[in-house]
């Protein structure tokens, strides 16, 4: 389903590996029934391995919602719809605070990684080691990448600070504000984040349709009509596949954000991913958590829904 | 031809403009400063960071954040810890999904696209929406602080990532091929572990190091599944250097490295596949 946008996105002439041809729909299928057996006995163990590991969980949760459970003390009593009652404000206010973060994060990098892929595909020197530099902060894991922003915006030694107070600024504990808090989780997840869309931009672009450009210039387009109707149609749909799929993920980020601020000061960037874990693992309250984890089921059952749609769009375009 | 082509190759990639220079300098700076920071951190004298007119280069390098690492046997604990269970996710990942993407791009079933779905919804997944049940049902099968347990919850993620990645790899393979093996005899199962596999080990090692990278670089399960003794790296990072506030931070970015490195390798021996399989969407960002 997805080998569609692969085929699209194929940068390098000789990959390491061969890269699909079709994405296999419509293909003559010369299988017998017993080879269909077969073929489905291949694929139980993965099936089973999901059942058991994703999709138990996932229903086992909305057992759990119903009960009183403590992390700490085996047993549960039944309570019904109590624990929604509980933490649904919560879990309205722990919404506005995860789509502050996960739209921001995923609107910067798309801004940088895109405006980082038109400009490195220009001709120069130098060009294919400065891609593959640009890479490294995608490389880093979270908590690395957490422990360096936090490390850069502390309030006491961070190199901010530093510079700031050079040109005699006086010195701000960034991570200790709400809004510098949630601008500095932002600003380590866009770094985080910005190689992963520069690449896929840069991918799109190889393959431009470059006789069309070449006639439009002929014809006298300039520079913006060219972008503005050929470049920007032609890397539009990979760009939103990946702005979709950046947003769920920031959507249940958790490193970045507990490392960096645990979800604080006070409550300014507790997200759900920070507040669910802090229900189980800091108040050991597995009913409340699941229960916040069922709303955010349904939520995400709608976001997925949207890019699930925007995928088959882009596959059958 | 070559005459249009170039001019072709003017007109898609143009030159950069003075503006276009200024701003990508910008970009590359933004990207590659803070791991400078990072870099020159870990260097740093421990006493010298707090200093409050110090230079922006360690002007006295030292490796003493590093031996320190390499002295901690918690850390280094964490360190084996890291590769058993990375390894073990990768294993499983490789063995489970690739028989998967096997059935999935050369077999007609019904219910395959249903399989199909069920995998790509799988990847958007959050671990937070699995924390607490892993834990009990990882708890009540006595899983719970073992390798296997963090194994296994590794593999909620990096399942359907090896799924699509190795389908999308098989649906390459000619079924020429397939059917030459059938021809000669070989056993379905047979034709699977001299034919298929052994056809796309490229893949099988690019899919194995991607799902090694995503369990090297977890958090959540790391630090609520795993306990003090099997715990890996990430969350061993949040435990020893930051006590009441303070923290050793040129230690911290020494470890930080240190953790980093195994990802850098895989990194190098694997760059062409990266762009590929990045733009397939089957890596997080």
């Amino acid at each position: 389903m997805q080998s569609s946008v692969l085929d699209e996105t194929v940068v390098d002439p000789v990959p390491l590996v061969p890269l699909p041809e079709s994405n296999g729909r419509g293909r003559r299928s010369k299988i017998s029934a017993g080879d269909r057996r077969f073929g489905f006995m291949l694929a139980l163990p993965a099936i089973l391995l999901f059942l058991v590991i994703s999709l138990f969980p996932l229903v086992s949760g909305i057992f759990t919602s119903l009960f009183k459970q403590s992390l700490l003390r085996p047993g549960r009593t039944f309570v019904g719809l109590e624990n929604y009652g509980n933490i649904v404000g919560e879990f309205f206010d722990r919404l506005g605070t995860t789509l502050i973060f996960s739209i921001s994060a995923t609107i910067l990098p798309v801004i940088i990684g895109v405006a980082l892929a038109l400009l490195l595909n220009s001709r120069m020197r130098g060009r294919n080691v400065i891609r593959g530099l640009m890479m490294l902060p995608w490389l880093l894991p979270g908590v690395v990448v957490a422990f360096l922003w936090s490390w850069i915006f502390n309030g006491n030694y961070g190199v901010i600070n530093y510079l700031l107070n050079m040109v005699g600024a006086p010195s701000t504990d960034i991570l200790g504000s709400p809004l510098g808090a949630m601008a500095a989780v932002v600003i380590a997840k866009t770094w985080n984040s910005f190689p992963w869309i520069m690449v896929v931009v840069l991918a799109a672009l190889q393959t431009l349709p470059t006789e069309q450009l070449e006639a439009a210039a002929l014809d006298g387009a300039t520079r913006q009509q060219r972008f503005r109707f050929i470049s920007f149609p032609h890397i539009i749909g990979p760009v939103a596949l990946v702005a979709m799929l950046e947003f769920i993920y920031n959507f249940g980020n958790f490193d970045t954000i507990f490392v960096m601020t645990g979800g604080g000061p006070g409550d300014s960037t507790t997200t759900l991913a920070v507040d669910l874990y802090n229900l189980a693992f800091g108040s050991y309250d597995l009913g409340a958590a699941s229960a916040m984890g069922v709303l955010w089921l349904i939520l995400l059952g709608i976001i997925s829904s949207g890019y699930l749609i925007l995928n088959r769009r882009l596959e059958t375009r | 031809m070559t005459r249009r082509s170039e001019v072709g190759e003017a007109i898609s990639q143009p030159r950069l403009s003075g503006r276009g220079r200024v701003a990508l300098a910008a970009l590359v700076a933004f990207g590659l400063l803070p791991i400078y920071w990072l870099t020159a951190t870990a260097f740093t004298n421990r006493s010298d960071v707090f200093a409050v007119h110090r230079p922006l280069i360690p002007l006295n390098p030292t490796i003493d954040n590093f031996v320190a690492f390499f002295q901690n046997t918690a850390l280094l604990q964490d360190l084996a810890n890291s590769f058993v269970v990375s390894t073990g996710t990768a294993l499983l990942s490789v063995f489970v999904g690739g028989l998967m993407a096997y059935s999935l791009s050369k077999f007609r079933y019904s219910g395959r696209n249903a399989l199909m779905l069920m995998f790509l919804i799988g990847q958007l997944i959050p671990g937070a929406l699995l924390l607490v049940s892993l834990y009990l049902i990882l708890g009540s099968v006595g899983l719970l602080y073992t390798y296997t347990g963090l194994i296994l919850s590794f593999t909620t993620f990096t399942l359907p990532l090896t799924v699509f990645l190795l389908k999308g790899i098989m649906d390459a393979l000619p079924d020429d091929i397939l059917e030459a093996a059938k021809v000669d005899g070989l056993s379905r199962i047979s034709t699977i572990f001299r034919i298929v596999f052994p056809l796309v080990v490229p893949g099988l090692i690019a899919a194995g190091m991607f799902a090694f990278m995503r369990g090297w670089s977890d958090l959540l399960f790391a630090l609520t599944l795993a306990g003090p003794d099997k715990q890996t790296l990430p969350a061993g990072l949040t435990q020893a250097f930051i006590h009441e506030g303070t923290a050793d931070w040129p230690g911290l970015m020494a470890a930080s490295l240190i953790t980093s490195i195994p990802l850098a390798i895989i990194f190098v021996l694997l760059q062409r596949f990266f762009v590929s399989g990045l733009a397939a969407g089957a890596v997080k960002g």
